[in-house]
């Protein structure tokens, strides 16, 4: 197998001998099963082994780029931005924030102790890992504008797997809002693995966006690693439309009373787009909450996934647990797959999850073209309320916008 | 070589009464002993090399060990795999020699003193048999045609019907447990329904007069022919003494046109004492097929007994506008463990099937509701409703629903629910202020919640099954 790639860690710029040789254990540990395939549990339904050797020759880690372009920058919306290009941090700017409040960082330079692997792509981070970006929000201090980190990957990554890891510390009563937006100048195909850590303290806010500002036919994969003190919040909204492949891996560990977590998704895929979500939810302490919507629809010949398992431990009374996966398909190429998934030991707790997949109501359609609405534009309105009503849920003006359009574009499927 | 003296003495001391009691098959899972069941059954060779080419497949294939209840490892070449019914003089003479626990437990469910001898092994005067419920029924049933027989007696007297389709729902092949019986089944019951004929009384293998010792390796073949009905009974809600660990059962079920087959079954093994020691290994395999068009497969399951319940009664919905339905109870107290749910393959067009689930879990028990509903993308317009409840009672036992749903057509609809819970503290309130203690409040409880489940059990089996679940949960509550 090893033949097949072309993975080298010695022209991975400043590593000491002693990092060298763990990142060569790491690899080896990758070489022992390869890319993961369907006979794990957790890929079940995603054979990521076969889509890499269909789809790449001699993948590599080497990556040669010039960047000569000019930063692409959200117009119109005040924010402040990290700017990452092939994984790596080229720059940043708070000019809106209090100087003192924030540490910004290259990942390597900050210290951190790295999440504990537990598949072969994340021993293959491990392995390769350029950087990434360390991000800390100091006590009590709420961001003033969305923060965007931008995810640029320049025209010439032809075969490269990017590896980098990201970290972000929100220390107590500290709130963030969190855009992160993928921008993808690449013709070539590329796989993407980032490991990511998220620990939010006591009374912390983090709102994170996964936004999609261009098409895509290249591969991500994240995993997030995520613990939340005392009455802390997590909430995710993912909106990736247009990438052909993706996986999102959520381990949220809810450590403390009152911690809360939310995860809400709508994807509307097309062609042989798959993209899977994947969550494991710990609730190990009573009175904590979460909350799951992940709502797809898939046409052509796509697959979406969900896996979602929620975990309570004994001590975890009065847990309020829920899950919820919804799917319209509307081509008979397209195929859904769910496992949502309950493993429970406190008695005192409210758990449910409910699924549906079908096609859009008949009746909805009908009543709509009752009223003059043509048969394509009535769908595509029940496609967007279907899609729209997480939108609800943000309380940023200002970000609701912006995905309002996302959602607007990706309905019409451009 | 001591042991060994010992040995030969005491089979002196029992055996040679009669031929059959002294047979035994060699220890261990080897040709030889295959080839001693097939030959102590006058097998035909066909039989017997089906056999030999499950043993001979069995070898390549491992135990699976993804299930969540885990077991020490078993011995397969520590075990006998045929033995000739015992001789009288190694079952209990009288009750007095049962358990008082299981006597208590008859006389709550209130059955009747020669069945409980019955149900224990102890020899039953001859004239109880000859005046058994049985032979009447037989005699019924032969005359609208339809075969009620044990499996080996169908191997001799219809192969062309077991020929058919013996494996033809659960492959030679299709994983461990599976092959293991393949190559070693004993005994089990066999049924065939001629076309357009309705079996007038519901079947069970309790009727079945030589149905007692049927080992641990049952085989099963249901066929309902052509618009033909029939509805089956298996197991009892009275405790069963048995000496076999683990149950490795085929149940395979084949609904052809127009047919339906519905499949009852109440399991009350022995499930191991309060600290969870010793007890019963139920890994049962249970298929069916509906393979013409318009027939239907329902199963009815109602799980209390066992240390380790591992089984999925599965359908294949081959036939357009076919049907399965899926109805279970598991109830885990104390150390038990449950592992148990249902497969929807839903293959051809307008099929539908329904499964509704009931957990409960007490003590340190772990119930577990694994199941598959796959919607292949010919099966348009094909429906699936499920829902997975749980019950919890205190926090030293776990519930757990792990679903896989697989949709790949534009025109079907699946629908799934699961909600984990404990008893409502108002309900138990109220039950309690009109006068009933607390175990009766949870009885009654626990009931409703089972519902659903109970009401598709034939009328018979429902009575007993409803008190059958408030014993289950004896002591759970405190």
């Amino acid at each position: 197998m090893i033949e097949n790639y072309n993975f080298n860690i010695d022209k991975i710029p400043n590593l000491s001998q002693e990092e060298k040789s763990i990142r060569k254990k790491n690899l080896d540990i990758f070489f022992q099963s390869g890319f993961p395939n369907k006979k794990l549990e957790d890929w079940k339904f995603t054979d990521l082994n076969s889509l890499i050797s269909k789809n790449f020759q001699k993948l590599t880690n080497i990556e040669k780029f010039n960047i000569d372009k000019k930063l692409e920058l959200l117009n119109n919306f005040q924010h402040n931005y990290v700017y990452l290009i092939n994984g790596k941090m080229n720059s940043y700017n708070f000019n809106y924030e209090e100087k003192n409040k924030i540490i910004i960082d290259n990942f390597n330079n900050s210290n951190r102790n790295v999440n504990k692997p537990l598949n072969s792509l994340n021993f293959l981070n491990d392995a390769l890992a350029i950087d990434g970006f360390y991000l800390e929000i100091k006590e009590n201090y709420k961001l003033k504008k969305p923060l965007i980190i931008y995810n640029f990957f320049s025209n010439n990554l032809k075969d490269v797997i990017i590896s980098n890891k990201n970290s972000i510390k929100i220390n107590k009563g500290s709130s963030v809002d969190l855009i992160e937006y993928s921008l993808d100048d690449s013709n070539n195909c590329f796989i993407k693995n980032t490991n990511e850590q998220i620990n939010l303290d006591e009374g912390s806010n983090l709102n994170y966006f996964v936004l999609q500002g261009s098409k895509s036919n290249n591969f991500f994969y994240k995993y997030i690693k995520s613990k939340l003190k005392k009455n802390s919040n997590f909430n995710n909204y993912i909106l990736t439309s247009g990438l052909k492949f993706n996986k999102i891996e959520f381990d949220i560990e809810l450590n403390d009373d009152n911690s809360n977590c939310e995860i809400y998704s709508a994807l509307s895929l097309t062609e042989n787009a798959h993209q899977e979500i994947k969550t494991l939810i710990a609730h190990n302490s009573p009175y904590c909450r979460s909350y799951q919507v992940i709502k797809s629809v898939l046409n052509d010949q796509s697959k979406g996934v969900y896996q979602g398992k929620i975990y309570v431990k004994n001590q975890a009374q009065k847990t309020n647990a829920y899950q919820l996966s919804k799917t319209l398909i509307l081509n008979d190429k397209s195929e859904f797959n769910a496992k949502p998934e309950l493993e429970i030991y406190a008695d005192d707790v409210k758990c449910s999850h409910g699924s549906t997949s079908g096609s859009i109501d008949e009746n909805s359609i009908y009543y709509l073209m009752t009223r003059g609405i043509s048969e394509i534009d009535a769908k595509k309105l029940l496609i967007k309320g279907f899609l729209a009503d997480f939108l609800e849920k943000v309380k940023n003006q200002e970000i609701k916008m912006l995905f309002e359009e996302n959602l607007e574009r990706q309905v019409n499927g451009s | 070589m001591k042991n060994q003296n010992l040995n030969i003495n005491q089979e002196y001391k029992y055996g040679f009464t009669t031929d059959i009691e002294s047979i035994k098959a060699p220890k261990g899972l080897s040709e030889e002993s295959i080839k001693f069941i097939s030959n102590i059954k006058k097998e035909p060779s066909w039989m017997l090399d089906w056999r030999l080419k499950a043993f001979k497949r069995l070898k390549t294939l491992k135990e699976p060990n993804w299930q969540k209840p885990k077991y020490p490892k078993i011995d397969y070449q520590d075990l006998y795999y045929y033995s000739a019914p015992k001789s009288s003089s190694n079952k209990p003479k009288s009750l007095d020699e049962i358990d008082p626990k299981i006597i208590e437990t008859y006389k709550k469910l209130g059955i009747p003193l020669v069945e409980q001898q019955r149900l224990n092994g102890i020899a039953v005067d001859a004239v109880f048999d000859s005046v058994s419920v049985a032979t009447t029924f037989k005699e019924e049933l032969t005359k609208k045609g339809i075969i009620f027989c044990s499996i080996s007696e169908a191997i001799q007297k219809h192969p062309e019907l077991v020929k058919k389709y013996i494996g033809s729902v659960i492959p030679l092949s299709d994983h461990y447990f599976a092959t293991l019986n393949s190559a070693v089944f004993t005994d089990g019951s066999f049924v065939y329904i001629p076309p357009n004929t309705r079996c007038p009384m519901e079947l069970s293998t309790y009727f079945r007069i030589n149905a007692s010792e049927t080992g641990q390796f049952e085989r099963t073949l249901i066929i309902a022919d052509k618009g033909s009905y029939v509805s089956y009974l298996e197991g009892c809600t009275a405790p069963m003494r048995d000496e076999n660990q683990l149950h490795a059962a085929n149940v395979e079920l084949i609904a052809l046109d127009d047919a339906e087959i519905k499949y009852s079954t109440v399991q009350n093994w022995y499930p191991g004492d309060k600290d969870g020691v010793g007890g019963i290994y139920n890994f049962v395999t249970k298929r069916g097929i509906c393979k013409g068009k318009n027939s239907k497969i329902s199963w009815t399951q109602v799980e209390t007994g066992s240390a380790i319940t591992w089984k999925y009664p599965s359908c294949i919905l081959q036939g357009d506008n076919s049907v399965g339905e899926f109805y279970s109870i598991a109830i885990t107290n104390n150390h038990q463990k449950a592992d148990t749910g249902t497969k929807m393959i839903h293959l051809g067009k307008n099929t539908k099937s329904k499964i509704i689930s009931k957990g409960i879990s007490a003590g340190f028990a772990d119930n577990t509701y694994r199941g598959l509903v796959d919607i292949n993308e010919k099966a348009t317009n094909s429906r699936n409703y499920t829902q997975c409840d749980s019950l919890l009672m205190g926090n030293k036992c776990g519930a757990h629903t792990v679903p896989y749903i697989k949709n790949k057509n534009s025109t079907s609809t699946i629908e799934h629910e699961a909600t984990t819970t404990k008893i409502n503290e108002e309900q138990l309130y109220y039950c309690n202020q009109r006068g009933l203690d607390q175990e009766e409040a949870v009885s009654l409880i626990v009931n409703g919640f089972c519902k659903e489940v109970l009401q598709q059990l034939p009328m018979e089996f429902a009575v007993e099954a409803q008190k059958l679940v408030a014993i289950s949960l004896e002591g759970s509550v405190g």
